[in-house]
């Protein structure tokens, strides 16, 4: 408790703080959170690499098409799929997005803990949904570690969560509620531009993506401040079988995702942040959704194309027009599909 | 300076010396020619399939005339050395290229000659000829990330326009 007070004492003489942190025991400011969240993860993480004091080999066999029947001898949670990539060759390290372990997807730093059968995952496969999914995750969690940092310490964001939008939508998103009193601010084009040039320098910066499944109640206390993503937690450790959280961190933002992330920040070439929509709730606090467009450097488009691309993301994406667009395109399949046959 | 060194560098000149003399280099690329109507896909070193490359369309570009036309029946006489590459010329490789208006041939690289001489070879083709195809350009799947934006833009742009 001394020792707390003392490190508030500290920090009290940065500039920009116009008033101290209330007076409960908790730090409420929202670096001093940040701060806790990361301490608490780190020590998480250290606490699990602890409990393998031995090093025990494993061996993983790789059952994609390039080498075929290759067997890697690895160390026992500590190598990574981003491992055995190095083995193969460079293209496979700079390519691959996702490794499928034993049919289950995987992020590329996550530590291997058994036996497996390993594939890589990229972005130009037959079928990249999965790949597709987990970028489109990853933007979600830069743009939320954006808008944390964005706002001066007075006004308080708070990040509800990512709601898991198909990639044909055109933008992904994440609802937010900010502070009460910029209720009525509306983002003009040059709020949106400072926030892309700070998920540029993210980008720019290469961070990794780390991965931690943690218990339940780890989980809950860091999250403790934020009622949203306490709800998150409990749906999510509900879900799973022991009852774990799936954690990430990017630098020093920690967040609860729903499926793999990208390996490192620098997969995205083009990124913009493009509207904030309101989003009509029967809630009493206004929750608004940022939207954004990114596409990765395997797949970049020109810049003309991009445009385009951008004006479409700034329309407002719900879960019903994406919905919408999935049975639509359903109906042109079954259509075409009934052509064949009345043709054959 | 000495004319003998101008004669020995060849820097910047084009025209390339095939065979035994001009008589020779002619005969060579007429042989080549030949080989390329008869069979419509031949391997021959690279220098070889590029000098007759132009010649092969422009026996083409003749033959498109139709066989009616006197200098078209000569330069065809001229350039197959055998006849009945002739009528193929006029009856089937003309009315196949009517609709295009240039570039009857494909060439490509293939790795060098396995003899002593290691020379860098070529395939070089008529377009619309029946065997299977020399590369197969892969596209990119429907389901990659920037097909689908795409593919949700063009959706949305039918239905603003559609009703």
């Amino acid at each position: 408790m001394a020792a707390r007070w003392a490190y508030r004492g500290l920090r009290g003489g940065r500039e920009g703080r116009r008033f101290s942190s209330s007076v409960s025991a908790s730090g409420l400011t929202s670096d001093e959170v940040i701060q806790m969240r990361n301490q608490l993860f780190t020590k998480e993480k250290e606490r699990q690499l602890s409990l393998y004091p031995r090093i025990e080999k494993i061996e993983v066999k790789y059952t994609g098409k390039s080498h075929p029947g290759s067997v890697f001898v690895m160390n026992k949670a500590l190598s990574t799929p981003y491992n055995c990539a190095m083995h193969l060759s460079e293209w496979h390290c700079k390519r691959s997005v996702l490794a499928l372990v034993d049919g289950e997807v995987w992020d590329m730093h996550r530590p291997l803990t058994k036996s497996c059968e390993i594939q890589f995952l990229t972005f130009k496969d037959e079928d990249p949904e999965e790949v597709n999914k987990a970028y489109w995750r990853s933007c979600a969690m830069i743009m939320a570690s954006v808008l944390k940092r964005a706002f001066k310490d007075e006004y308080s964001v708070n990040l509800v969560k990512a709601p898991e939008v198909p990639v044909i939508s055109g933008a992904f998103c994440y609802d937010v509620i900010l502070d009460s009193r910029l209720n009525d601010w509306k983002p003009t084009k040059d709020n949106f531009r400072s926030l892309t040039r700070d998920a540029s320098k993210l980008i720019h910066k290469d961070l990794p993506f780390e991965m931690l499944h943690v218990e339940a109640k780890v989980a809950r206390e860091m999250f403790q401040h934020n009622k949203y993503k306490m709800e998150m937690i409990e749906q999510k450790a509900s879900q799973d079988v022991e009852g774990l959280v799936r954690l990430h961190r990017l630098g020093d933002f920690v967040d609860v995702s729903e499926g793999p992330h990208i390996p490192r920040t620098s997969f995205c070439f083009q990124y913009e942040i493009t509207a904030a929509h309101n989003l009509q709730t029967s809630q009493s606090e206004l929750i608004r959704r940022f939207q954004g467009v990114s596409l990765p450097i395997h797949l970049r488009a020109h810049h003309t194309v991009w445009h385009k691309l951008l004006e479409r993301s700034k329309r407002l994406v719900t879960q019903e027009t994406s919905m919408e667009a999935a049975a639509e395109s359903h109906e042109a399949k079954d259509e075409t599909e009934e052509g064949k046959t009345l043709s054959v | 300076m000495r004319l003998s060194l101008v004669a020995a560098i060849s820097h910047g000149r084009v025209h390339r010396r095939l065979g035994h003399g001009p008589r020779s280099r002619l005969d060579l690329l007429r042989n080549l020619v030949t080989a390329l109507v008869r069979h419509e896909r031949i391997e021959t070193p690279w220098a070889r399939a590029d000098e007759m490359r132009g010649y092969a369309e422009k026996l083409i570009d003749y033959a498109k005339r139709g066989d009616s036309d006197e200098r078209a029946m000569r330069m065809a006489s001229f350039w197959l050395t055998e006849k009945d590459l002739i009528h193929k010329l006029f009856k089937v490789l003309a009315p196949r290229f009517q609709p295009h208006p240039g570039s009857y041939t494909r060439m490509l690289h293939i790795p060098n000659r396995d003899s002593l001489d290691r020379a860098k070879m070529a395939v070089i083709e008529l377009k619309g000829n029946p065997f299977p195809p020399l590369i197969r350009p892969r596209r990119d799947s429907e389901k990659t990330l920037l097909n689908q934006l795409l593919k949700g833009y063009r959706e949305d742009a039918q239905r603003a326009a559609g009703p």
